[in-house]
C-alpha cells in the first residue's frame, strides 16, 4: 500500500505554473527520488506535500488520508518529517536542544524528549556534538543535524531536500550510509537530490520532472538511459538519434 | 563545587540578601528605588516572554500596565473591590486584549509588529484621554484617577495600601521571584522550546510540529496577564494614575530597552538590565532633572546603541562569562587539594 | 452644514495632507532602499526643523532660501548616521533580511536626539522669526488659504517629483533602484552597496530636512515635535504602501482629510484615535498598502 500519493497536483504562482499535473506515489519502506534540472519545480512540489503551500489543484493522500490543505505542523504530527534545502538550525539553541524541538512532537515531557534526541543523535553519529551551537558545526554536521531534527519527530515518511548538496564526496558517502540504515529500519523516504551518484545508489524508483511536468518514471537504470531525461539534462544534441 | 552549583548558591544568597535588605536600608527613598527596580525587572521579564523568547519586538506593553492600573483602581474607587481582586480581573482583561491584538499582529514581520503595537498603545492613550466615563466606569480623561490614601490604621493587605514602604518592597520582590521561576520553568518546557524555535526559524519550527502563530499568541496572552499585574501594583504604590503615566510609549520603550540591553531571551537578562539601568534613570532624575532634563534617556539611548553595535545579544552573556572566568580559579583550588 | 466651511476644511486637509506626505517621504524612500523602518524619522524631522529655525534666525534668510543650508547639512547628517551606526549592523547581520537590531538602534537614536534637543534647546516652543510668511492668507471669496501651507504643499509635490525623476532618470538613481531590488546582484554589477545605502539615507534625511523647513513657518519647534510626525509618518507610509513615493503623498492626503473633516463630526482628539484605528485596519487588511508592492510580511 502506498504511504504517500500525489494525484494531479498543480501549483500555480500568478501566471507561473511551477508544478503541472504531477502524480506519483511511494510504497511503504521504499525510497523515491525526485530529480530534474534547476527550476523544474522539485522544491515547490516538496513544499506542497509538506504543507507550506496549498496546491492550486489536485490531491495529496498520506497514509490513506486526504491531507491536501493541512498545515505543516499538523502534517508533522501525522508523521511527515522534512529537511530544508538551506539548513535552518535554531542558532541560539545547542544541537541537542535543536533536536529536542523535533522530539517534543512525540512527547510533552522534557526528559523523554531529551532521551529521544540523544538516541537520534547517537544513531546519526552526532553523539559528541550535543552541546555545540549550530554555528560551531561543520556544514556536513549541520546537514546531519537537519536530518536528526526531522527524525526526532518519529516520522513515517521522511522528505529530504538536497541534504547532500555542498558536501565532499566522503561526506556524501556517510549520508548515503545513514539513509540506507534508515531504510533498513523500514523508513519510507522521498528525496530530492542533485548528486546523481547518490540518488542512483539510493532510490528504488526515480521520478524526473521538467518545467513542473513528469517526463519519466522508473528504476534508476531505466531512467538514466531514457532519451527524454538525457535531453532535459544535456540538451537536444546529446539525445541518441 | 561546580560552576553551576556555585551559580545556584550565589542566586540563593542574592535572594536571601534581597529579603534581608530592608533590615539595613530604612530610607524610604532608597526603598522606593529598589521597589521600582524590582517592578521594572518584573515587567521586563514578563515582556521577555514575547519580546525575548518569541523573537518579536513589542513596543506597546504599557497598554497592559494601563489596563491593570485602571481596572483595579476603578473597581476600588467605585465598588470598594480589593485591588488584589482588581489585579486579577485586570490581568484577565489584559490577557483578552493580548489575545485580540496578538492574533492578527503576531503574524507580521518584525517592523510591522513593532509599529502596530506602538500604534495600539498610542490609540488607547488618546482614547482614554478623551473618555471621562466608559459606561458606568469613571476614567476621568487626562486628569487621571486619584486613590485617596487611607489613614494608617485602616491601611493594610485588603486595601493594598501600606503606611511604610517595606510591604511594597516584599510584594515586588516576591512578584519578581515568582515570575523568574515561571520563566525558568517555561524556558525548560516544551512551550519554551517551541517559542524559541518559532522565534528564530518559523518555517523550520513548523516543519517540526510547532504551530508557531498560536505559540506566539499564547505567549502574548501570558505576558499581557503578568505585565498587567504590575500596573495594579504601580497604581497602589503611587496612588495616582493618569494616561501619560501608565499608557505611554516611554514606558513601553523602557521595558524593551532594559530587556535588549540586558539580553533578550535570557532569564537573567531583564534583571541584569534593570540593575544596570534603573539606578541610572533614578539618580539622573533625582539629581539632574532640573539642570539636565532628559539626561537619563540620552544615557539609555546611547547605551542601547552601543550595546546593539558591540553586543547585540545583550550584556548578560559577557557578564556571565566574566563571572565564570573570575570564579574559575577559585573553583579549581579545592579540586586540586583533594587530588 | 455650511458648504463653504466644508470646502475650506477640504482644502486645508489636502494642503496639510500633502505636507504630511512630504514628512513621510524620507521614511518611505529609506525603507524602499534599505528595507529598514527608521524609527528615528520623527527625530530627523525635528532636527530638520531646528536646523531650519537656526538657519533662518542666524542668517535672516527667507525660510525657503535657507533650504540651501538645510539640505546639504541634513544630507551629511543622514549619510554619517548610516555610515557610523547602521552599516555595522548590516555587516554583522548579513543573513538577516530585516534585522530587529536596526529597529532598536533607530529607536535609540530617536531617544538620544529628542532628549539631546531638550537638553540643548530646552523645552520652549520656538516660533520662526523673522518669518516673512507668518499668518499670510490668500482670499478667494469666503475661502481662506494659508500661504505657508500652500507653499509647503507645492514643495511636497515638487520634492516628490524631483525624487521620482532622480530615481528614474539619473545614473545614481538607477544604481539606488538596482540596490533596492537586489542588493547582492547590484553588488556583482559593481555597485558599492554601502555607498548607495549611505546616499539613500542621506537623501531620505535631506527630504526630512525639506519637510522641516516647510513646517517651521507655521509650526512651532520643540524637542518632541517629531513624535506626532513620527507616528503619523508610519501611518501614512503603511497606508500608501511602504517604499512608494506617490503612495506617501496619497496616504498623507487621506490622513490630512480625516484630520480636517473629522472634527465636523467629533472632537478633534477623537480623530487622532481614528487615524490609529485606520492604521491598524490597513495593517490587518492590506499590509502592502494602497500602492505598495506585495511583501511577505
Amino acid at each position: 500500500m502506498s504511504l504517500l500519493e500525489i494525484q494531479d497536483m498543480t501549483m500555480q504562482f500568478g501566471g507561473l505554473v511551477a508544478v503541472d499535473n504531477l502524480s506519483l506515489s511511494i510504497e511503504k519502506g521504499k525510497i523515491l527520488g525526485l530529480i530534474g534540472p534547476n527550476g523544474a519545480g522539485k522544491s515547490t512540489a516538496f513544499n506542497c506535500v509538506a504543507g507550506v503551500y496549498t496546491p492550486t489543484k489536485g490531491k495529496i493522500l498520506f497514509d490513506g488520508e486526504d491531507v491536501t490543505s493541512h498545515k505543516p505542523w499538523d502534517l508533522c504530527k501525522k508523521g511527515m518529517g522534512r529537511t530544508f534545502q538551506i539548513v535552518k538550525p535554531f542558532a541560539a539553541l545547542t544541537a541537542m536542544e535543536n533536536v529536542m524541538v523535533g522530539a517534543f512532537a512525540t512527547t510533552d515531557n522534557r526528559d523523554k524528549a531529551a532521551a529521544k534526541a540523544a538516541d537520534v543523535m547517537d544513531m546519526l553519529g552526532l553523539g559528541d556534538k550535543k552541546d555545540l551551537k549550530p554555528g560551531a558545526m561543520t556544514i556536513a554536521d549541520r546537514k546531519c543535524l537537519e536530518i536528526a531534527k526531522a527524525l526526532a519527530t518519529n516520522p513515517k515518511l521522511l522528505l529530504l531536500d538536497e541534504v547532500m548538496a555542498g558536501l565532499r564526496p566522503t561526506e556524501v558517502d556517510e549520508i548515503i550510509e545513514i539513509i540506507r540504515t534508515l531504510k533498513a529500519k523500514g523508513m519510507t523516504i522521498f528525496v530530492i537530490e542533485h548528486i546523481m551518484r547518490a540518488i542512483m545508489a539510493l532510490s528504488d524508483e526515480i521520478v524526473v520532472i521538467q518545467f513542473g511536468k513528469k517526463i519519466c518514471q522508473g528504476e534508476p537504470e531505466a531512467v538514466a538511459c531514457d532519451e527524454k531525461v538525457i535531453k532535459a539534462y544535456l540538451g537536444d544534441d546529446y539525445a541518441p538519434a | 563545587m561546580t560552576q553551576n552549583e556555585l551559580k545556584r548558591n550565589c542566586l540563593i544568597g542574592l535572594a536571601l540578601a534581597a529579603f534581608a535588605l530592608p533590615l539595613v536600608v530604612s530610607s524610604p527613598t532608597y526603598l522606593h528605588i529598589l521597589i521600582m527596580l524590582f517592578l521594572f525587572a518584573y515587567m521586563t521579564t514578563s515582556w521577555n516572554l514575547v519580546g525575548g523568547f518569541a523573537g518579536v519586538l513589542p513596543l506597546g506593553h504599557s497598554v497592559f500596565v494601563g489596563i491593570g492600573a485602571y481596572t483595579s483602581t476603578v473597581l476600588w474607587l467605585q465598588y470598594g473591590v480589593s485591588p488584589w481582586i482588581g489585579m486579577i480581573i485586570g490581568g484577565l482583561l489584559s490577557a483578552a486584549v493580548g489575545y485580540l491584538i496578538g492574533k492578527p499582529t503576531l503574524k507580521m514581520r518584525g517592523a510591522y509588529f513593532a509599529l502596530s503595537t506602538m500604534a495600539f498603545v498610542e490609540g488607547v492613550r488618546v482614547m482614554v484621554e478623551n473618555i471621562d466615563m466608559l459606561g458606568p466606569f469613571k476614567l476621568n480623561g487626562p486628569r487621571g484617577l486619584n486613590i485617596p490614601p487611607l489613614p494608617a490604621q485602616e491601611a493594610g493587605f485588603w486595601s493594598f495600601q501600606f503606611a511604610t514602604k517595606e510591604p511594597y518592597y516584599y510584594i515586588a520582590l516576591t512578584m519578581l521571584i515568582l515570575v523568574l521561576a515561571l520563566t525558568y520553568y517555561i524556558s525548560h518546557s516544551k512551550f519554551g522550546y517551541y517559542l524559541k524555535s518559532g522565534g528564530e526559524e518559523p518555517e523550520a519550527a513548523q516543519a517540526l510540529g510547532v504551530n508557531v502563530a498560536s505559540c506566539k499568541v499564547a505567549a502574548n496572552v501570558l505576558s499581557a496577564f503578568l505585565t498587567s499585574l504590575a500596573g495594579t501594583f504601580l497604581a497602589q504604590l503611587t496612588l495616582f494614575i493618569y494616561p501619560k503615566s501608565v499608557l505611554t510609549l516611554d514606558l513601553s520603550f523602557e521595558l524593551a530597552f532594559i530587556a535588549l540591553i540586558g539580553g533578550r531571551g535570557s532569564i537573567a537578562g531583564p534583571v541584569i538590565g534593570a540593575l544596570l539601568l534603573r539606578p541610572v534613570s533614578e539618580f539622573s532624575r533625582i539629581y539632574f532633572s532640573d539642570t539636565l532634563p532628559g539626561l537619563h534617556l540620552i544615557i539609555l539611548g546611547v547605551v542601547l546603541i552601543v550595546v546593539m553595535l558591540y553586543q547585540p545579544r545583550g550584556l548578560t552573556e559577557p557578564l556571565l562569562g566574566l563571572f565564570d572566568r573570575i570564579t574559575a580559579g577559585f573553583i579549581r583550588k579545592p579540586q586540586e587539594d583533594t587530588v | 452644514m455650511d458648504l463653504v466651511f466644508f470646502a475650506q476644511d477640504c482644502i486645508n486637509g489636502v494642503l496639510m495632507g500633502l505636507i504630511y506626505g512630504l514628512v513621510a517621504l524620507g521614511l518611505t524612500l529609506i525603507f524602499g532602499v534599505l528595507k529598514v523602518i527608521n524609527f528615528a524619522h520623527g527625530s530627523f524631522i525635528m532636527v530638520g526643523m531646528y536646523v531650519s529655525y537656526w538657519a533662518v534666525t542666524l542668517t535672516g534668510l527667507h525660510p525657503y532660501l535657507a533650504l540651501g543650508i538645510i539640505v546639504p547639512a541634513m544630507f551629511l547628517f543622514g549619510y554619517w548616521i548610516q555610515n557610523l551606526l547602521i552599516r555595522p549592523i548590516f555587516i554583522a547581520e548579513r543573513d538577516v533580511r530585516e534585522p530587529i537590531t536596526v529597529i532598536v538602534v533607530t529607536t535609540g537614536m530617536w531617544y538620544v536626539l529628542d532628549n539631546l534637543a531638550l537638553l540643548v534647546f530646552g523645552p520652549d516652543y520656538r516660533a520662526l522669526s523673522p518669518n516673512p510668511l507668518k499668518g499670510q492668507m490668500l482670499n478667494f471669496g469666503e475661502i481662506f488659504i494659508s500661504v505657508p501651507k500652500l507653499y509647503g504643499a507645492a514643495a511636497a509635490v515638487a520634492t516628490a517629483g524631483l525624487l521620482f525623476w532622480f530615481l528614474q532618470k539619473t545614473r545614481m538613481g538607477r544604481a539606488i533602484r538596482a540596490t533596492s531590488l537586489d542588493r547582492d546582484a547590484a553588488s556583482l554589477m559593481g555597485i558599492n552597496q554601502w555607498k548607495i545605502f549611505n546616499i539613500a539615507m542621506g537623501i531620505g534625511t535631506a527630504v526630512a530636512g525639506v519637510a522641516g523647513a516647510v513646517l517651521t513657518p507655521f509650526y512651532n519647534v520643540y524637542p518632541t515635535v517629531g513624535i506626532p510626525f513620527d507616528v503619523k509618518s508610519f501611518v501614512i507610509v503603511v497606508l500608501g504602501g511602504l517604499g512608494s513615493i506617490w503612495g506617501a503623498l496619497v496616504g498623507g492626503v487621506i490622513i490630512g482629510l480625516v484630520e480636517s473633516i473629522g472634527p465636523i463630526f467629533m472632537t478633534s482628539t477623537w480623530t487622532e484615535a481614528i487615524v490609529y484605528g485606520l492604521f491598524l485596519l490597513v495593517l490587518f487588511v492590506k499590509p502592502s498598502g494602497l500602492f505598495g508592492q506585495k511583501h511577505d510580511w
